[in-house]
């Protein structure tokens, strides 16, 4: 073999080289990845994980497994408020639902807009009007009252407060989801849609 | 020098040698570099629920379900109750909801399968966060977009700082897409079209203006005071992460 012969640089070799380095960097440094339905490998799990009860985890200290406890029998929990009047006993509303009157401040109506547009617009729309954009089309779901009809308009706010809190007709009861303020401002900026035709409040 | 045979064991055993310790090191540095590793997890759910559809294109917004997480450190997973809201009249009879009427039925909560995790020790509360206004997608991720939830981001101490260093690089482009502001989630079709997206986050908090106004609700507490420029900015002192105890208590 001559000693002679310049050997020619083989680019094709460096840049593959090349391309696999930075490959191997970006994994590495977790710029790639890649979906696994596996848990996460960890030898040194750095003690992420304590024995301990956490919110709606499972926990082999009670034998349902479940950290959270259904509360005992005949007790409430402190600060919670129940709402006390079930699905049908919508003519003893106004003793119970007291309306505190909150001044109509554009904090308390954007707060009532913000819940209604949450929990209220997947059915009645985000105009109250009810076409909403879950069921149209669909056919699934029939009968979704207009909340901005003279019917709906005319009910007092403790009677709406009622609906809400305890549900109608196919509607489920929202009190374990919205607080007792926040369905107060729900009505507050469902009486602003509804414009001429709140009578009730 | 050497005989053939033994040369061709001594290239062997190296490369024996060189590929067990390739393995072993990359089995270690992925076990110990959990930042990298948690990435991408993407365990199967005993419900094939799909944010894609629910939060996507049915545009529900996150606080339906996991209603509560502007008030409670921890966000929670929703009751089968809330599915029920829809399904005994969307698709009660259904095969993929299935187990969804058991639970019902039974009173026997689904086990979910939990993919976000900081660690025991550290306490990361949803509640400020969401009252802060920022958006579930700066941690989460585009999970309107996933049919199967993914981890998206580390959710390793290094990440919280990098981002409670300098919020405004890194919260500013997916803001309001989850409806924190209005309850009013984005259409995802239109996203490219959204003024909301590409909007400076200075803008986006003065279209935001009622939502700055402290007590009311559950949260009688007064909304973060520390700003800049109008903007909640947690780099201020006694509000950051830079104390310790911020986070681990």
């Amino acid at each position: 073999m001559s000693m002679n012969v310049p050997r020619r640089i083989p680019y094709l070799v460096l840049i593959a080289v090349g391309a696999v380095a930075v490959f191997v960097i970006l994994v590495l440094s977790g710029r790639v990845t890649w979906f696994s339905t596996q848990p996460p490998v960890e030898f040194l799990n750095n003690m992420d994980h304590n024995r301990k009860a956490i919110p709606q985890s499972a926990n082999g200290f009670f034998a349902d497994r479940r950290s959270v406890r259904d509360p005992i029998e005949g007790t409430v929990a402190r600060g919670l408020e129940v709402y006390p009047l079930g699905m049908g006993d919508i003519d003893l509303v106004d003793s119970v639902n007291i309306d505190p009157a909150l001044e109509r401040t554009a904090f308390v109506m954007a707060r009532g807009q913000n819940r209604f547009n949450v929990f209220c617009s997947p059915c009645h729309n985000y105009d109250a009007k009810g076409n909403n954009r879950i069921t149209t089309g669909r056919g699934q779901w029939m009968g979704i009252p207009d909340l901005t009809r003279e019917q709906t308009g005319a009910l007092t706010n403790a009677r709406i407060f009622h609906i809400i809190s305890a549900g109608q007709n196919l509607m489920p009861s929202y009190a374990d989801k919205i607080a007792p303020i926040d369905r107060w401002a729900i009505i507050y900026y469902l009486r602003s849609l509804q414009g001429d035709a709140a009578l009730g409040q | 020098m050497f005989s053939r045979r033994f040369d061709m064991a001594v290239k062997l055993g190296g490369a024996a040698v060189g590929a067990v310790a390739g393995i072993v090191f990359l089995v270690i540095y992925f076990g110990v570099r959990n930042d990298v590793a948690d990435v991408g997890y993407r365990p199967e759910q005993p419900v094939p629920f799909s944010h894609k559809l629910h939060a996507g294109n049915l545009q529900i917004s996150c606080q339906y379900c996991h209603a509560g997480v502007e008030v409670s450190g921890h966000s929670p997973v929703p009751t089968t109750q809330t599915c029920m809201n829809c399904h005994t009249i969307v698709l009660p009879e259904s095969p993929q909801l299935a187990k969804v009427r058991e639970s019902y039925e039974k009173g026997e909560p689904i086990e979910w399968v939990r993919i976000h995790k900081v660690p025991d020790y550290a306490h990361f509360p949803h509640a400020r966060h969401i009252r802060a206004q920022i958006d579930c997608q700066s941690c989460h991720g585009p999970v309107e977009q996933m049919g199967v939830v993914s981890q998206y981001k580390p959710l390793t101490m290094g990440w919280c700082l990098e981002c409670h260093r300098n919020p405004e690089a890194n919260i500013v482009g997916a803001r309001p897409i989850s409806g924190v502001f209005t309850g009013q989630m984005h259409d995802m079709k239109d996203l490219k079209d959204s003024t909301y997206i590409y909007k400076p986050i200075a803008a986006q908090v003065q279209e935001s203006e009622p939502m700055v106004v402290p007590s009311f609700g559950n949260s009688m507490s007064a909304l973060p005071a520390h700003s800049v420029a109008g903007i909640p900015h947690p780099k201020k002192a006694g509000l950051g992460p830079e104390n310790c105890s911020s986070c681990h208590y």
